[in-house]
């Protein structure tokens, strides 16, 4: 609660709104042409400029110059709406520019990158003042420098603790790069998305059983610079558009049943008209009723499970993208890196007809926009396709500009999400089959593994919530195919291991998924069979119902 | 832990400063309160009824609504660095379950009585009444458990020394204040002025990071109880608030802020009334950075009326709540002091949220009904240096089992007896323009070198539990030595006040004549509200003063950007900083 020193305490807040805010949402913008190599942008002369000065003359006593100094601007334009019950809640509009600034200490074997020392966030103003801008970075980079120092001397002196046997770089060589690109605006009519919010949320009337019903917006247009002292001058804009639905309701039992169906794309045009927002609006209200309703699943089920397309985007989200990343484990550390493939380089991860790669390089996918798209990193260095996981083997990590061993260089995928650190992150991320089955195939190859067995049915999986727990999870009898939906199941041991050994077979239906948050990234994946997979009865305890009925809806609107 | 911190409110901005709507178009307004009031009421009722056949039942459930348009500027440097404007709707659905003897709220399990969420901006009926149903289902679920918990913990616990209910009787109240139609922001013109008040400080290099805020508020409260009140408070706050900062060669922070307020849109003070007052920030500034650090002092002190309405703000105030009179955990240093002389006889202290201005100076801790609904009064905490009263919410103490209007909040905490608008009278004065003269007086007869004239303070916090010691502080910014043999005064920086309440209180040797106001925002348990304190200048014996810890950070190594040419030749590699 230091609020009355130092740094005042709404650029702490409006720091904390970026990284909260913006997290989730969705697709695309009106861009602005710009030359490429125009020197009129404001904010670009402001960076160069002290980007110059900073470089020449920032000196302490006893105390190096910095050997790179970096500064990345976020500019983010956001309109945030929500409606509940037919009738809007709240709606922002908002825009903040922000910078980090990076200075660097040392050299790229040893470096000052360590804990404060990895850079300072702060506010830049909207106007396009050079004058004032630069006041801004000036103290953002003399605070970063102050603290890179102190933080140098302490990971000297923490160093010397350790016996360290294969020593890694600490930040990988690039080579300059300039890529001006166009700016990103939001360019929305607010009146028609709350309108749409509205009536969506309007269909609760037709379900008195359902509890909360509520829609929501993000759009967010964000334009990005990047400068450092090796040369590279970086500015791109992105936007992102998301509509969720959410309901949330119980079973008579008290199980507390929710569904959020998100749509996320990078051009506004790719979002559900007004009257697809509204049946979906309506299909959600109907399959909340039949989950309502829906039997609770058995105890135990050891046996063949079916993904669909939407559902495998979210389990290879969870489980591949955090172990494909390559990230530094902590000082003295054996390991390469962090995850649960830290040990899996040329290894097997995967089944043999699966292979994964990330390219940030391609826009859309079967005339879908892609999220992940980019030209260049959030740390100046070009993206290029990296071939991940090729024909089951893990052949390479997804890195940014802090090397780990046997990767010592980027390979375009330092991402920044707002104004903090940058991480490894993916772009647009293929799980790509080299056999394929239809969906009707899939579902007979489940219906032969469950008659095989002697099972009764096997699951089939449409939609994830989170932790990977199923939302509609159906039955399909192995009699005469029929589908059932259940309530209350969840998976056991749903891991790399059963990916590696239990996936059996992949669709030819992949889907694209643009995921919430930042940095933006897709997945794209197919359809996918397990051979074996148990599901148990989710160990929840029933909430009680609510002790009286909602009120009484008046004549209507 | 409870540690109160009474600030100038940019902390509070600080929370809607990002936050803001598109467009904003005003709603109809005598339907839209009437569609809002009646739900309210309406929904109230169902829930009362309906829940009465619940095991364990509520006896009290009350609904308070917000109706908020604001509009928030904010710039630095002659340049604007958000700006939003917006309208929000806030519900809080408070529930007691059990009896007012004992219930929910009992001790530690405080927070279960209270739900909060968002209500539909438009005036929806269905809506509104919807989520009115939700709050207070998801309120219900959290008050019953927590009231077995507290039967459980009574029965097993021993006798707790205060056995007073947990809520008091109050009379139903019904008070609808002339509801105030929307005011028409005019955004553009406020991100001019605030663009033009934070370009002066560009003209200094030394003050190197500023900020300009302004922030208007127009609140409409709705309140309904089940016990059959109905008050309805329109309300409006503007704001301006002035910070600048800098930092001495060691290392240092020095910052002033100022801060303008008015409860109407348009009374914010001139633009040459708030220049003037940015370049004696600046002067300030500049002189601070120039000045010597202060020394540990034990000795005569004379505070200004600000720092001494800061310092019964923090040393008295906070210590007079009622809420702080029962627990375990609380200080209580004065609980068991009602009719004892915990003053000088001739200083009398009260607490008046009617009260509208002192002098003029409109003060931020006037309302007409705290926010459990009971009207405000004015409140004789201290009579002639005896102790007699608390300021009460609606929890009772021993002795005192009604509210006298301070139960206070905000949005989403549960209401405590909190502070108003504190006012500290005196009976022994000497003109203000004597003060310097006692205090030289003082000094001499205590055969000290000098004495401590506080000027001005930015606020301060107190700490009131048992863990912790019973200590306060107060940050003062513009501290003076004055020294008895004709010396000019000297400032000084990097002090603060520090000591236990009860011996401070006594070594007040007399007062000037002249009350002064200082407008703040108030944290606490039951989070940040308006407040004012109000005091003369003072004498004090004695004052014991500590050095401020400060950080070794250095000003900046290269000058501003805009000043290259004119440090350059001193500064381009400098050794020890400091772009001057």
């Amino acid at each position: 609660m230091k609020n009355s020193r130092g740094v005042p305490a709404w650029r702490a807040a409006a720091t904390l709104l970026i990284f909260l805010a913006v997290s989730p949402f969705g697709v695309a913008a009106q861009q602005n042409q710009i030359p490429a190599g125009d020197t009129s942008d404001p904010v670009l002369r402001a960076l160069r400029t002290e980007l110059a000065r900073s470089k020449a003359q920032l000196k302490m006593d006893n105390v190096d110059s910095p050997f790179y100094i970096e500064y990345r601007v976020f500019d983010v334009e956001q309109f945030d709406a929500s409606a509940a019950f037919g009738a809007l809640r709240d709606q922002n509009r908002t825009r903040l520019r922000l910078i980090r600034a990076v200075v660097r200490l040392g050299d790229y074997k040893l470096d000052s990158f360590f804990n404060a020392g990895q850079g300072v966030s702060d506010i830049l103003p909207l106007d396009n003042d050079e004058l004032a801008i630069r006041h801004q970075v000036w103290l953002a980079t003399d605070q970063a420098y102050k603290r890179a120092s102190e933080a140098f001397s302490n990971k000297k002196a923490m160093l010397k603790q350790l016996n360290i046997d294969q020593p890694v770089d600490d930040f990988a060589k690039a080579d300059p790069v300039v890529s001006i690109g166009s700016l990103a605006k939001l360019d929305v009519e607010p009146a028609k998305w709350t309108k749409m919010l509205e009536s969506a949320t309007s269909v609760y009337r037709n379900d008195p059983q359902i509890q909360s019903f509520t829609a929501s917006l993000n759009f967010t247009a964000i334009s990005q610079y990047f400068v450092n002292t090796e040369g590279t001058v970086t500015r791109h804009g992105s936007a992102h558009y998301q509509l969720v639905l959410s309901g949330s309701e119980q079973a008579r039992d008290g199980m507390r049943l929710e569904r959020s169906p998100q749509f996320t794309a990078n051009h506004i045009e790719e979002l559900p008209t007004p009257d697809e927002f509204q049946k979906d609006a309506l299909k959600l209200i109907e399959d909340m009723k039949t989950l309502r309703e829906a039997p609770v699943g058995d105890e135990e089920y050891r046996g063949p499970v079916l993904f669909s397309n939407d559902a495998s985007t979210d389990m290879f989200f969870d489980l591949i993208v955090p172990n494909v990343l390559g990230r530094r484990p902590a000082p003295g550390r054996p390991a390469r890196t962090v995850g649960a493939f830290a040990s899996s380089w040329k290894a097997r991860v995967l089944p043999d007809f699966i292979s994964v790669v990330d390219d940030p390089t391609v826009d859309t996918f079967a005339r879908h926009g892609l999220g992940g798209s980019y030209k260049v990193d959030d740390e100046g260095v070009p993206a290029a396709p990296v071939t991940v996981v090729d024909k089951g083997t893990l052949v390479n990590y997804l890195i940014g500009r802090v090397p780990i061993r046997d990767f010592p260089v980027s390979n375009g995928h330092g991402r920044a999400s707002g104004s903090g650190n940058t991480a490894p992150a993916p772009g647009n991320l293929f799980f790509r089959a080299s056999k394929t089955s239809t969906r009707e195939e899939l579902k007979k190859q489940l219906l032969d593994e469950c008659r095989n067995r002697g099972l009764k049915y096997g699951y089939f999986v449409d939609t994830l919530g989170p932790r990977l727990a199923p939302r509609m999870l159906y039955r399909v009898w192995a009699d005469d195919g029929r589908e059932e939906l259940v309530r209350g199941a969840v998976f056991n041991e749903l891991d790399i291991r059963a990916l590696r050994s239990d996936l059996v077979a992949a669709g030819d239906d992949p889907l694209v998924s643009n995921r919430t948050g930042l940095p933006f990234m897709t997945i794209v994946s197919p359809s996918v069979l397990f051979d074996e997979l148990e599901v148990k009865r989710a160990d929840n305890t029933n909430e009680k119902l609510p002790d009286y009925p909602a009120p009484a809806l008046t004549a209507g609107r | 832990m409870n540690r109160f911190r009474l600030s100038i409110p940019f902390f509070f901005i600080a929370i809607f400063a990002a936050s803001g709507i598109l467009a904003w178009s005003a709603p109809p307004a005598d339907k839209g309160q009437g569609v809002l009031l009646s739900t309210m009421q309406a929904e109230l009722e169902r829930a009362k009824t309906s829940l009465a056949k619940s095991d364990p039942a509520p006896y009290f459930i009350s609904y308070e609504v917000y109706d908020q348009h604001n509009l928030t500027v904010a710039g630095t440097y002659g340049t604007i660095v958000t700006s939003a404007m917006g309208n929000h709707r806030w519900a809080d659905v408070t529930m007691r379950v059990g009896t007012s003897a004992m219930d929910n709220t009992h001790n530690e399990n405080r927070d279960s009585g209270i739900s909060s969420g968002a209500l539909p901006l438009a005036d929806d009926r269905d809506a509104i009444a919807r989520t009115l149903w939700e709050l207070t289902d998801r309120e219900y679920r959290r008050a019953a458990p927590a009231y077995a918990k507290v039967v459980t913990n009574n029965s097993v616990e021993a006798a707790e020394e205060d056995k007073s209910p947990d809520f008091s009787q109050e009379a139903t109240q019904a008070y609808v204040e002339a509801p105030r139609a929307p005011i028409a922001f005019n955004q553009k013109e406020w991100e001019e002025k605030v663009r033009k008040y934070s370009a002066l400080f560009r003209k200094y290099p030394e003050i190197y990071s500023s900020t300009v805020t302004l922030q208007i508020e127009q609140t409409t409260s709705y309140f309904v109880s089940s016990e059959g009140s109905k008050v309805e408070t329109p309300g409006l706050i503007a704001r301006l608030v002035v910070e600048a900062n800098t930092r001495a060669d060691d290392g240092m922070d020095l910052v002033r802020v100022e801060t303008f307020e008015s409860t109407k849109p348009d009374g914010l003070p001139s633009e040459n009334e708030v220049t003037a007052k940015e370049e004696k920030m600046a002067s300030d500034l500049k002189a601070l950075r120039e000045a010597p650090l202060a020394e540990p002092f034990d000795g005569p002190a004379l505070l200004s009326g600000r720092a001494a309405a800061v310092f019964f703000h923090e040393v008295l105030g906070h210590r007079l709540e009622g809420h702080r009179q029962r627990g375990d955990t609380e200080g209580q240093t004065f609980t068991k002091k009602v009719n004892q002389q915990v003053l000088p006889a001739f200083l009398s202290v009260y607490d008046d949220p009617t009260l509208g201005t002192i002098n003029g100076v409109p003060l931020s801790g006037t309302y007409s009904h705290d926010d459990e609904g009971v009207p405000s009064q004015r409140v004789p905490l201290i009579q002639d240096g005896i102790l007699k009263n608390f300021l009460m919410s609606r929890m009772p103490i021993t002795n005192f089992s009604k509210s006298n209007g301070h139960g206070r909040h905000q949005a989403g905490f549960m209401p405590t007896g909190r502070q108003g608008n504190l006012i500290v009278q005196s009976t022994k004065t000497v003109k203000d323009s004597d003060m310097r003269a006692q205090l030289i007086e003082e000094v001499k007869k205590q055969g000290k070198p000098y004495g401590l004239y506080f000027e001005d303070v930015q606020g301060g916090f107190t700490l009131t539990t048992r863990e912790l010691p019973q200590a306060f502080q107060v940050l003062p910014v513009i501290v003076w030595r004055v020294y008895p043999d004709g010396r000019p005064d000297q400032l000084v920086r990097g002090v603060d006040i520090v000591g236990t309440p009860l011996a401070s209180l006594n070594r007040i040797l007399l007062t000037g004549d002249k009350t002064e106001v200082f407008n703040g925002i108030c944290g606490a348990e039951s989070g940040s509200v308006p407040v004012s304190a109000s005091a003369p200048a003072m004498l004090f014996s004695e004052m014991e003063v500590q050095k401020r810890s400060a950080s070794r950070e250095r000003p900046p190594i290269l000058p501003p950007p805009g000043f290259e040419a004119s440090s350059r030749s001193s500064t381009p590699t400098s050794q020890s900083g400091g772009a001057r």
